[in-house]
C-alpha cells in the first residue's frame, strides 16, 4: 500500500509512488538520486541524515515519505545558487571544518537553520544547537569555527545590503 | 638522499607547504557530491543481509535454507563459500600471519558471527528471506572474560588455526605470544630507590566511524569482479578477494572511495566484502551489503588490555627498569594480535629509556566482537599506563612530572623501535622540550594545586601526558611489516598534473598534503594538482593508511615521483628552447597569469615555456610522454611526539568530569597542512576524552550479547557540547625538521591521540588526589573513589 507524493526537493517539483512504510531517507538516496543525507544509525541519534523540510531540519531516517507530501526538501545539494556554494558551505571549508565529511552535509543544514533563528549566535548557543550531530573526526572545534564565521559574514552581507538599498 | 636537498629551505620560502589552502574535496563534500560506498547504486542490483550468530559460541547443528530460496532470494551458507582459513588484515608478511577467518562459518565465535547470507530484489525481502532461514544450535559456555579463558578445560574456541602455511594447534585459548628481556629487571628492582607496581585495565571501545561498513560487488562478464568498499587499503582488499575466491588478482578490481571515518577499523577487509563477493558470484548480479549501526558495533573494537606494570629508579630520577606485562583480550578472532605484541613492546621501549626490560604479552580469545587497531594501535593504551606511572614515581622521587619525563624519555639519537622489534631507528628530530617548555607556560603548569588539596564542590586539576607514534612502519632492516607504497604521476597539456595513487585519504587531509609537496617540488600551482580516483587497476601497490604513515611515507613518493617529472620537463624544455645549456640552468615557478607552471631562465624573463607546452610538444615531436611510476620504502619511521595538558573540572556532586582547557603540542616536522594538522589534534583529543571518562562496550554475561545491543543510544561519543571552547583549546607545533621525511614532515593522526587518557587521568588526579587504573574513570567510579577517601579520614 502507497501512495503517490508531490514535493518540491532542492527547488524542483517531484512527484513519486512512495509505500506507506518507506522513510524519507531512502527515496531519497535510493530513488531520487539524492545522497547527501546519510545512513548513521537509523535511529535518530547522529543527525547524519538531516534534512530540511518547509525550512525545519527533521531527521529522514525517522521520518516516512509520505510526510513529505506537498511540502519542501532541501538538502546541501540544493543550497549553492547558480553553482555559488553557500556561505555556511564556504565557512565550512575555509574553515577546515569537513574531514572524512560523512556528517557534513547534516551539519551544513542545522548551520543554516541555525543562524537563520540567531543571526548572532554565541558559542554555548551553536554547541546546543548541534548537540544531535555527531563528528568523530574534527572534536567539532573547526565546525563551531565555520558556523561562527558564516554567521560574521551573513552580518557583513545584510549590513552591506542595507548600505546598498 | 634527495631530501637532504631539502633541509636547508626554510618553511618561511615554501610557496604551499604550511599555507592554509581550502582542501580540494571541499566543494563535493560540501555540496553531497562526495560518494561514499554507502552511495553506490548500481543498475539491477540486489541487496544483500547477512544472518548472525545470536550466540556467543555455538555450532551449527542444522540450517535450512529452502524457506529463503522459495522467497526468491539468493541464499549462501558456509557450505557455499571457499573453506579455507585467512586473515582479513594483510599489512604483515605472509609468514607471520595467523589464519583463523572464514567467509561464513558453522562454528560462531562472538554474538554476530557471519552464518549465511541472502540476497534479494529489495532490502526488505532479502530481511524476511533472512527471518525465514531456520538454524539448529548446538550452544557452548561463553567466555567474555580473559583470565577464565586461559584456565585449563574451557571450550575450545579455536582449535586448529594456521600460522602463514603451517597449522598450529590453539592451547588454552591463547592466540599468540611474546616475551623479550633486555638486561636484569630483577637486579635493577634490588637496586633502585623507588619501585611502583601497578596493574591497568582498559575498556574496550568502539571506533564510531560515522560511515557503517559496506560492500558492493559486481560480477564482470570475463568472471572476474569490480568492489566498491569501506577500506583502508584497496590492494590489500584486491589480494585477499583474489585468495579467498581464486579469481586471478588481475580480474579483481577494487575501487578507491572517500571513507567516512575509520580510525582503524578498515585497516582489515571488512568481512561484509567477502559476503558480498560470495553472494554476487552466486547471483550473477550486482550485490550491495550495508551493515546497520547495530551489525557494525559487532563487528569492530578496540583491544582491551590488562597491564602489570613496575617500574624502578635511582633517587637522581634515573630510570633504571621497567617490566610489563600485557595480556590483550582480542575476542573472537586474530586480525593483529601479533605483530601487535610486538607494538605493545616497541611503544612501551620508545616511551622512556627504562635500561633493563621485561616483557610478556598474551593475546587470548574470548567469544567477544573481533578486536583491531583503533587510532593509535595500543599505544593509547600503554602510554594512559606509563603516564599514570610516570606521575606516580614523580611524586615519589618529589621531583616535577616535566623534569622527570625530560630525563628519561626516548628523544634525539636515542634508538626508536615503535612499531616493534622489527623496527628501527634513530632519532633525528625531536621537538618535546620545546612542547614541553611552552605547554607548561601556557596552561600554568607550575601554579597548578597541589593533588587533593582542594575543598568544596568543584575542583579542578592539570594534567600531563606525553607520548608518541611512528610515521609509517619503515625500517633499514626487512622487518614483519610490509610498508611499500608508489604513485604515478604525469603532466598534461593544459599544464596540470594528475596524481594518482592507491593510498587512502580517511579525511585528514593526506592527499592535500601529497599535493602540496608535489606542487612545491615541481613549481606548478596547486590548483593544477589533479588527485584522481582510481583503482586497484590503475594505480601501483600501496599497503594501507595506517601507521600515521601517510604523509611522511606517501608524501615522500609523491616528491620523489614529481622530482622525476620535473627532471623529464627540464631535459624537454632543454631542447625546446634551443640555446639552454642544460636542465641546471632551468627553474619553474607558477605563473599566475597563465594559471600554470613556467620553465624559465633566472634573470630571461622572455626565455620561458609553459609545462603545458612541453607537455604537448615532447609527445608531438615523438619524445615521449611526461610521466612517472614511483615506488618506495622508507627506512625509518620516526617519532611525532605529542604532548596534552590539560585542566580538568571534577564535580564532586555528580562525578561528571568537564574538561576545561587543553594545550595540545605537536611535533610533526615541517607542518604541511597547519588547520588541518590542528584538525587532527581537535579530533584525537576529543577520541582521547572519550576514551578516557566515557566510552566502554560492556557485555552481558550470559547472553553474551553487548549490553549497548549495538545502539549508540548507549554507546555515547562526545558531542559538541562536551568538548572546551575554541579559545581553551590551543595547538601548538614545534619548530623541527624531520630530515628523512618530505620537506622535514612527519606523521600525526595518531600521535594526536595516544597521550591524551594519560594527560586526563593525571589531571583528575590532580584535582581530587584519587588515581585510576581502569578506564573509563566514569562519574560512578569517581563517587565512589570519593566516598571511600572521604571514609577513610
Amino acid at each position: 500500500m502507497g501512495k503517490v507524493i508531490r514535493f518540491k526537493l532542492n527547488g524542483r517539483p517531484v512527484s513519486i509512488y512512495v509505500e506507506n512504510n518507506e522513510l524519507l531517507l531512502n527515496v531519497l538516496r535510493e530513488k531520487l538520486g539524492v545522497v547527501s543525507p546519510k545512513y548513521g544509525c537509523g535511529i535518530g541519534e547522529c543527525g547524519a541524515c538531516t534534512v530540511l523540510v518547509d525550512g525545519e531540519p527533521v531527521l529522514s531516517c525517522l521520518t516516512l515519505a509520505i510526510e513529505v507530501d506537498g511540502k519542501e526538501v532541501t538538502t546541501v545539494e540544493g543550497l549553492a545558487k547558480d553553482s555559488e556554494l553557500d556561505i555556511v558551505q564556504r565557512a565550512f571549508i575555509e574553515e577546515g571544518a569537513i574531514q572524512c565529511g560523512y556528517c557534513t552535509p547534516g551539519f551544513i543544514l542545522m548551520a543554516k537553520k541555525l543562524l537563520e533563528e540567531n543571526p548572532d549566535p554565541d558559542e554555548d548557543y551553536i554547541r546546543e544547537y548541534i548537540r544531535g550531530n555527531l563528528c568523530r573526526c574534527t572534536g567539532y572545534v573547526n565546525i563551531v569555527r565555520a558556523i561562527k564565521r558564516a554567521a560574521e559574514e551573513l552580518k557583513f552581507h545584510v549590513s552591506r545590503a542595507k548600505q546598498t538599498q | 638522499m634527495g631530501s637532504l636537498a631539502s633541509s636547508s629551505l626554510k618553511q618561511e620560502s615554501f610557496r604551499y607547504i604550511g599555507k592554509k589552502t581550502p582542501r580540494k574535496d571541499g566543494v563535493a563534500k560540501v555540496t553531497g557530491r562526495m560518494q561514499f560506498a554507502y552511495d553506490i547504486y548500481l543498475p539491477g542490483m540486489l541487496y544483500g543481509r547477512i544472518l548472525k550468530s545470536p550466540y556467543p559460541h555455538a555450532r551449527v547443528k542444522s540450517i535450512d535454507t529452502s524457506e529463503a530460496e522459495k522467497m526468491g532470494a539468493v541464499v549462501i551458507t558456509f557450505k557455499d563459500v571457499p573453506r579455507k582459513k585467512f586473515n582479513i588484515r594483510l599489512v604483515s608478511v605472509d609468514r607471520v600471519n595467523y589464519k583463523d577467518w572464514e567467509v561464513l562459518t558453522d562454528h560462531p565465535k562472538y554474538v554476530g558471527e557471519y552464518i549465511a547470507a541472502v540476497a534479494a530484489e529489495t532490502e526488505e525481502l532479502a530481511q524476511k528471506a533472512l527471518e525465514a532461514i531456520k538454524v539448529e544450535w548446538e550452544v557452548y559456555e561463553p567466555l567474555l572474560d580473559p583470565f577464565e579463558s586461559m584456565k585449563e578445560g574451557k571450550p575450545k574456541i579455536h582449535d586448529k588455526i594456521l600460522f602463514g602455511n603451517k597449522e598450529v594447534t590453539v592451547k588454552n585459548n591463547i592466540a599468540c605470544r611474546l616475551d623479550y628481556n633486555e638486561g636484569d629487571v630483577e637486579k635493577a628492582f634490588k637496586e633502585a630507590d623507588v619501585v611502583i607496581e601497578r596493574t591497568f585495565k582498559t575498556n574496550r571501545r568502539y571506533h564510531m566511524q560515522l560511515e557503517p561498513k559496506v560492500a558492493v560487488a559486481k560480477p564482470e562478464p570475463d568472471g572476474g569482479i569490480t568492489v566498491w568498499t569501506t577500506t583502508q587499503t584497496i590492494h590489500n582488499t584486491r589480494i585477499l578477494i583474489s585468495q579467498v575466491f581464486d579469481i586471478p588478482i588481475s580480474k579483481v578490481n577494487v575501487k578507491k572511495l572517500p571513507i567516512g571515518g575509520s580510525f582503524g577499523s578498515s585497516i582489515q577487509t571488512n568481512l561484509v566484502t567477502l559476503v558480498a563477493v560470495a553472494l554476487a558470484l552466486k547471483a550473477g548480479r550486482p550485490v550491495k551489503i550495508a551493515l546497520t549501526r547495530e551489525e557494525d558495533m559487532y563487528d569492530h573494537c578496540s583491544y582491551q588490555m590488562y597491564f602489570r606494570l613496575k617500574v624502578a629508579a635511582k633517587k637522581d630520577g634515573t630510570i633504571i627498569a621497567g617490566e610489563l606485562e600485557n595480556i590483550m583480550d582480542i575476542g573472537g578472532h586474530q586480525i593483529q594480535a601479533y605483530p601487535l605484541l610486538g607494538c605493545l613492546l616497541g611503544w612501551f621501549v620508545s616511551l622512556y629509556k627504562w635500561k633493563n626490560i621485561r616483557y610478556k604479552g598474551i593475546a587470548v580469545y574470548t567469544n567477544k566482537v573481533p578486536s583491531c587497531a583503533f587510532r593509535g594501535y595500543g599505544n593509547p593504551q600503554i602510554t594512559w599506563a606509563v603516564e599514570s606511572i610516570i606521575d606516580e614515581l614523580a611524586e615519589a622521587l618529589g621531583i616535577d612530572p616535566i623534569e622527570l619525563r625530560l630525563k628519561n624519555y626516548v628523544g634525539r639519537g636515542d634508538l626508536f623501535w615503535g612499531q616493534g622489534p622489527t623496527v628501527k631507528s634513530v632519532v633525528k628530530s625531536d621537538g618535546v622540550p620545546e612542547l614541553l617548555k611552552k605547554g607548561a607556560e601556557l596552561i600554568g603548569w607550575y601554579n597548578r594545586p597541589k593533588p587533593g588539596e582542594q575543598k568544596g564542590r568543584f575542583r579542578r586539576g592539570i594534567g600531563l601526558g606525553r607520548g608518541f607514534h611512528t610515521s609509517g612502519a619503515g625500517g633499514r632492516i626487512s622487518g614483519e611489516v610490509i610498508d611499500f607504497t608508489g604513485c604515478i604521476l604525469k603532466v598534461n597539456e593544459d599544464g596540470s598534473v594528475d596524481y594518482i595513487t592507491a593510498l587512502q585519504d580517511h579525511g585528514g587531509g593526506t592527499l592535500d598534503a601529497h599535493a602540496k609537496i608535489i606542487a612545491e617540488e615541481l613549481g606548478v600551482p596547486l590548483d593544477k594538482i589533479n588527485i584522481i580516483w582510481a583503482d586497484t587497476q590503475t594505480t601501483v601497490y600501496d599497503v594501507c593508511t595506517h601507521a600515521s604513515r601517510g604523509t611522511y611515507v606517501g608524501g615522500e613518493a609523491a616528491r620523489r615521483a614529481a622530482r622525476e617529472v620535473k627532471k623529464k620537463l627540464l631535459e624537454y624544455a632543454v631542447r625546446l628552447l634551443g640555446d639552454v645549456v642544460n636542465p641546471e640552468a632551468l627553474s619553474i615557478k607558477p605563473d599566475e597569469e597563465l594559471g600554470q607552471g613556467v620553465i624559465y631562465v633566472e634573470g630571461m624573463p622572455d626565455k620561458k615555456i609553459t609545462v603545458g607546452e612541453v607537455a604537448r610538444e615532447a609527445w608531438q615531436r615523438n619524445w615521449g610522454s611526461i610521466a612517472a611510476v614511483v615506488s618506495y620504502r622508507a627506512t625509518s619511521s620516526p617519532p611525532a611526539y605529542t604532548v596534552y595538558f590539560v585542566e580538568v573540572e571534577v564535580d564532586t556532586e555528580t562525578g561528571i568530569v568537564r574538561p576545561v582547557r587543553v594545550v595540545a603540542g605537536a611535533d610533526v616536522g615541517t607542518v604541511i597542512n597547519p588547520d588541518l594538522a590542528a584538525g587532527q589534534l581537535h579530533g584525537g583529543f576529543a577520541q582521547g576524552w572519550g576514551m578516557a571518562v566515557l566510552e566502554d562496550t560492556p557485555y552481558d554475561p550470559e547472553t553474551g550479547e553487548l549490553m549497548c545491543r549495538g545502539f549508540i543510544t548507549d554507546y555515547k561519543i562526545m558531542t559538541a557540547q562536551d568538548l572546551p571552547k575554541v579559545d581553551d583549546f590551543i595547538v601548538i607545533f614545534a619548530n623541527t625538521h624531520e630530515p628523512t621525511g618530505p620537506f622535514g614532515a612527519k606523521g600525526l593522526g595518531e600521535a594526536a591521540l595516544n597521550p591524551v587518557a594519560g594527560a586526563v587521568a593525571n589531571a583528575i588526579y590532580n584535582a581530587i588526589g584519587v588515581r585510576f587504573y581502569e578506564l573509563p574513570i566514569t562519574p560512578e567510579k569517581i563517587l565512589k573513589a570519593l566516598k571511600e577517601k572521604e571514609g577513610k579520614k
